[in-house]
């Protein structure tokens, strides 16, 4: 579905990523992990058009999506949960929400997929006509998720969504992303808790200074004794 | 060492673009006095004149406008102050000799009172805080009549002779406009070379890294300011007694401001030479239309400058002095051997093992909004001890490294550090901080980009030796400690992420500090270099530095680490020796969540 | 008791006019993150096409506004395609203000090339006519500035609060990066708001034109002002440079009176830099706009 092909980025003269290439298939959950740094971030900021690569190619089933605006990726069905959830902080949750549906596609049914993502977040229902910038930090991420949720997109991006989370909302988080999954969306998760992200995904890859340098189902990555001394620190 | 710069290109051209570039200049200066003597005539005299003025003014502004990064687009108030105080002293009997340097006292005394205040305001807010003071002081100007003669303006008295600095003839005064031109470029010239310089730039590109590296930011800005108001006095002065006759609305002209600032910007704003050259391709232009178009074409030159200032930002951002860069063969990576850090040897007093306390951190609380990002954080760090700060990601590091730092006050609590000495000392900025041997980097890394590798740690080395030779010989032996010898002369911004962190934490360690704040360092740099940066850092604590590291790679906190300290949520949950800490079970739930904690 | 009453009226409808001259500019400001110094000179450019169109065309200047006010929206969002957008990565924020300050200085001379120096009045149609309004007189023209002024103010939170594209605006205007993750093309949201704020002052040009001489400089003195206002209203608040410029002009009227005519700017800069200094984040402001200035 959604195909990375050796893809060059930076910022400035500064160069992140080198040579990186990486495919998600319809349906899956696929993780990207690596040290803070290495470049996953980037490697997401890329599929969703906010940073140019320098060299190489992203298609969206077959389409070729590389040099568009991420105005327009996001009208093709792929949607970027942020890092550190970048709200709209005057806007009321609502609001915020209803910006999630801008896209054409889902604004028209933007009503029920409000009903959806506040029967899957009943915390948020409660705090509609807030400022985002009131709730607390597990409640933004919420309605984050929500937010991108609410685009109706076929691939969902999350990258860090445990970010400076208490352990109990981590978990939350975590089942609420298997709970995206489950219902068909196809998901590219970019995380520090790699545990828990191994746990969820279906296959992983191993992004070390800006280069891919593992790929592997998550069962075996899990096992795998370079990403267990790395990353899980055992 | 691939990964440290993108680009080596080595050329032998370098030393001949130098002196094409001081023929060329040589050139133009020669040119500027010679073409109008040669000619001989009234109207190229003049022309000639007015760019001298206007490009020893365009300099005087750029030690501002472009070295510190202030844009000030009211510098026509210290233009005026000179012009007035020089004719108001003329028509006493005083020579404008002496008075140009009253002007010049008075204009000093204005701008730091008037920059003062306005150096925490940025970019478009300070230039219009210049504007608005100039517009005061061009509507008190035209007030207190009794002393400017109002709108109806000032004529100077005529006494003709050098020491009225008003001639007959138009060769004296063009012998005084060229001299002060060489004066304000000399000046500029200066400054640049010398510690003040290096610290503008340093300022300008990275306040937070400045101040962390011991600039005074506030100081060295008025330093800057007073130099260029009392230059740009001095020109004022002279002008005024050339023209012979002065009125606020052409003193203290915003156009004529916006005009000083232009020359510089299409010349090269922040080099040398760019506003000398701006003024040498733009008077004429405008001089010339003026001249012999006349009344028909009024606004015609305005219009043209209107135009080229849109275009030059468009498209040659930096300027005339960029374009001919571009000419010069690029700066190369030295050919040199050397490559890997180097280890420092052991101070001669060796490690003073679990040494005394060094800085003692009490009660520390923060709060941001309705969040408590440090609860209650209180340690103390031991001389020559290497003391690990993990925790997951928004546990707040590096808040609690800002408040260590000086960069935040504490709601509550207190940071103390032992200075050389051995007295307790209460720090409160990052100047304080700095001056008592604390150093930091950056998690986000801060290099000045518009300076070389070596300028960058001269930033650094010039918290211990002022003199540039001495600053330039303590950055090149750090750099070659920290592996960045072959790469001295590249600018800062050709970096990989993995050059730029080691050139941060060179930029701390030129300062020659005592107490080290290392914020991740090791992010993002690959297994090989993290095992090398590990040796460095235990090599610099066993000169006697302690050193705290923020650091997310745990197999080299691990090794590093002579104690642990785990952050969550704004506390401490962990404390120990590496190996206790990490089988803590809170710490493995903090990190790891709950179920691997079970497992 | 008359007389301070007369100058508070005074004071008021000046108010007005520094409100419908800084709204455009507040609002470019607050979504665009741009200090538009040509914003004067678009003021300009609205009466001098308020004093064409009329003379030309022999209509009332309030039915020039149909003409003005898009050709000004115009003017604004070509000035954000082709001058702002291209220096919106700029690292210095040197370049964003020589670019305006340069268009400034383009469009001022070339007024003086087309028009000469000498002042174009346009026609009055009548709005010279003097009101009385219980103890005070005031002009009819400066009572429909301060109308136009209050019905924007309403008409832009309404815009703001309750359309898609507002929304949007009000998006990008918070979090730029998120609002693109969301589907919104900020690039053409910048030029519309550019637009936006451009025809504001475009409406307050037509209405100024009658009561007020065109000259190439006359964007000058009114945007400097606009400037006080907008940093004394908070920036980016439209509602705070409202009341930022009533107050303003009522300052204005009454040193005018009190202290000298000749020192108004003076009084009034005074108390710009005041507030720059003490309060940068303005009199009526929220907490986000403080990004002008170091903690």
């Amino acid at each position: 579905m959604l195909e990375v092909e050796h893809i060059d980025a930076g910022y400035g003269s500064t160069v992140i990523l080198q040579d990186v290439s990486l495919r998600v298939d319809t349906g899956e959950v696929v993780t990207i992990v690596g040290a803070n740094g290495a470049g996953k971030t980037t490697t997401l900021r890329c599929i969703a058009g906010l940073l140019q690569p320098r060299s190489g190619r992203i298609r969206l089933d077959g389409q070729d999506i590389t040099e568009l605006a991420a105005h327009d990726i996001v009208d093709l069905g792929i949607t970027l949960i942020p890092e550190g959830r970048q709200l709209f902080p005057d806007m009321t949750v609502r609001e915020n929400l209803m910006m999630g549906a801008y896209r054409r596609e889902a604004r028209a049914c933007q009503s029920q997929s409000l009903s959806e993502v506040l029967d899957l977040f009943p915390r948020l229902a409660e705090r509609l006509d807030q400022p985002a910038v009131s709730l607390s930090g597990g409640e933004q991420q919420m309605v984050a998720i929500a937010r991108g949720m609410m685009a109706r997109p076929k691939i969902l991006m999350f990258d860090e969504p445990s970010l400076g989370l208490a352990p109990i909302i981590v978990s939350q988080v975590f089942e609420v992303i298997e709970q995206v999954a489950a219902s068909g969306t196809t998901v590219l998760i970019v995380e520090q808790n790699v545990f828990h992200t191994l746990k969820v995904a279906d296959r992983g890859y191993v992004l070390e200074n800006g280069r891919m340098t593992l790929e592997d189902s998550a069962a075996a990555l899990l096992a795998d004794d370079h990403v267990r001394q790395a990353y899980l620190g055992i | 060492m691939t990964d440290i710069a993108t680009t080596l290109t080595s050329t032998p051209k370098r030393l001949a673009g130098r002196r094409a570039a001081t023929f060329g200049l040589l050139a133009v200066l020669a040119g500027i006095l010679l073409v109008p003597i040669g000619l001989n005539d009234e109207f190229v005299y003049h022309i000639f004149i007015t760019i001298c003025i206007f490009a020893a003014l365009s300099t005087a502004w750029n030690i501002v406008g472009g070295y510190a990064g202030q844009l000030s687009l009211g510098h026509a108030v210290f233009y005026g102050i000179g012009g007035y105080a020089g004719v108001m002293l003329a028509n006493l009997g005083i020579s404008p000799w002496f008075g140009m340097f009253a002007g010049a006292g008075v204009a000093v005394i204005v701008a730091i009172i008037v920059s003062y205040p306005c150096f925490r305001l940025h970019g478009p807010f300070f230039a219009l805080a210049t504007i608005a003071f100039l517009e005061v002081f061009r509507v008190l100007a035209l007030h207190f009549k009794e002393f400017t003669g109002g709108a109806t303006g000032m004529m100077i008295s005529l006494n003709i002779g050098w020491e009225w600095m008003v001639f007959r003839e138009r060769l004296p005064a063009l012998v005084i406009a060229f001299g002060m031109m060489l004066v304000c470029l000399a000046a500029a010239w200066v400054i640049r070379n010398r510690r003040l310089g290096f610290y503008l730039v340093a300022t300008r590109e990275r306040e937070s890294a400045a101040k962390a590296a011991g600039v005074n930011t506030v100081k060295v800005r008025l330093m800057a300011v007073s130099v260029s108001a009392a230059l740009s006095a001095m020109l004022g002065t002279f002008h005024a007694m050339y023209l012979t006759f002065i009125e606020p609305e052409a003193m203290f002209s915003l156009e004529f401001s916006i005009q000083i600032a232009m020359f510089a910007l299409i010349g090269g704003i922040g080099t040398i030479w760019g506003p000398l050259l701006g003024a040498v391709l733009l008077v004429p232009i405008t001089e010339f239309a003026r001249g012999a178009l006349g009344a028909e074409a009024i606004g015609l030159h305005g219009f043209v400058y209107g135009i080229v200032l849109m275009l030059v930002v468009l498209f040659m951002p930096n300027g005339i002095m960029g374009l001919l860069s571009r000419l010069r063969p690029a700066e190369s990576a030295r050919k040199e051997t050397e490559a890997a850090p180097v280890a420092a040897e052991p101070r001669a007093s060796g490690r003073t093992d679990a040494g005394e306390a060094v800085m003692r951190v009490e009660g520390l609380n923060k709060h941001f909004g309705g969040l408590h990002v440090t609860n209650d954080v209180g340690f103390t760090l031991r001389e020559g001890e290497i003391l690990g700060l993990i925790g997951p990601n928004g546990a707040g590091k590096t808040t609690l490294f800002n408040m260590l730092s000086g960069f935040l006050k504490p709601d509550e609590g207190s940071v103390s550090v032992r200075d050389a000495v051995g007295d307790w000392q209460h720090p409160a900025s990052p100047g304080e901080f700095a001056a008592l041997g604390v150093g930091r980097t950056f998690q986000i890394v801060q290099p000045f980009a518009a300076m070389t590798v070596e300028e960058n740690i001269m930033v650094g080395a010039f918290h211990r030796h002022a003199q540039v030779g001495d600053a330039r010989e303590a950055a090149r032996e750090t750099a070659r400690r920290m592996g960045l010898g072959p790469y001295l002369d590249l600018e800062a911004s050709s970096l990989t992420i993995g050059g730029l962190k080691r050139l941060e934490v060179a930029r701390v360690m030129a300062m020659e500090p005592r107490i080290l704040l290392l914020d991740e360092v090791m992010a993002g740099i690959n297994q090989t270099d993290v095992r090398r940066a590990v040796d460095l850092m235990l090599s610099i604590r066993d000169t006697g530095v302690s050193i705290i590291a923020i650091e997310h790679v745990m197999q080299a906190v691990m090794s590093l680490s002579d104690r642990v300290i785990v952050l969550n949520s704004g506390q401490i949950i962990a404390e120990g020796e590496p190996r206790s800490v990490v089988s803590d079970p809170m710490v493995i739930e903090a990190y790891l969540g709950k179920e691997f904690a079970n497992a | 008791m008359e007389i301070f009453l007369q100058i508070l009226a005074n004071g008021v409808m000046l108010g007005g006019l520094f409100a419908i001259v800084a709204i455009g500019l507040t609002l470019i400001f607050g979504i665009v993150k741009v200090i538009n110094f040509a914003h004067g000179e678009f003021l300009m450019v609205g009466m001098y096409l308020t004093f064409l169109l009329t003379t030309g065309l022999d209509l009332h200047p309030y039915i020039a506004a149909a003409a003005v006010v898009p050709a000004l929206f115009v003017l604004g969002a070509l000035t954000q395609r082709f001058l702002i957008q291209p220096l919106l990565s700029a690292r210095d924020e040197h370049v964003q203000i020589f670019a305006t300050v340069g268009l400034s200085t383009a469009l001022m001379n070339l007024a003086l090339l087309i028009f000469g120096a000498d002042i174009a009045n346009t026609p009055v149609h009548g709005v010279r006519s003097q009101v009385q309004l219980g103890p005070v007189r005031v002009l009819e023209g400066q009572i429909w500035i301060l109308v136009a002024a209050v019905a924007l103010v309403i008409g832009l939170q309404f815009f703001m609060k309750r359309t898609t594209l507002g929304r949007a605006i009000r998006a990008t205007a918070q979090n730029r990066a998120a609002a693109q993750l969301m589907g919104i093309n900020d690039r053409l949201i910048y030029v519309l708001t550019f637009g936006i704020g451009a025809a504001c002052v475009g409406l307050g040009s037509a209405l100024i034109a009658p009561l007020y001489p065109a000259s190439p400089t006359v964007g000058t003195y009114f945007v400097l002002i606009a400037f006080v206002v907008v940093v004394l209203g908070g920036l980016g608040s439209v509602a705070g440079a409202f009341f930022g410029a009533i107050l303003i002009g009522i300052v204005d009227a009454m040193s005018g009176f009190y202290i000298g005519s000749d020192l108004r700017e003076a009084v009034v800069f005074g108390i710009f830099l005041v507030i720059l200094i003490l309060k940068p984040s303005g009199l009526f402001s929220t907490r986000l706009n403080q990004s002008h200035v170091s903690p």
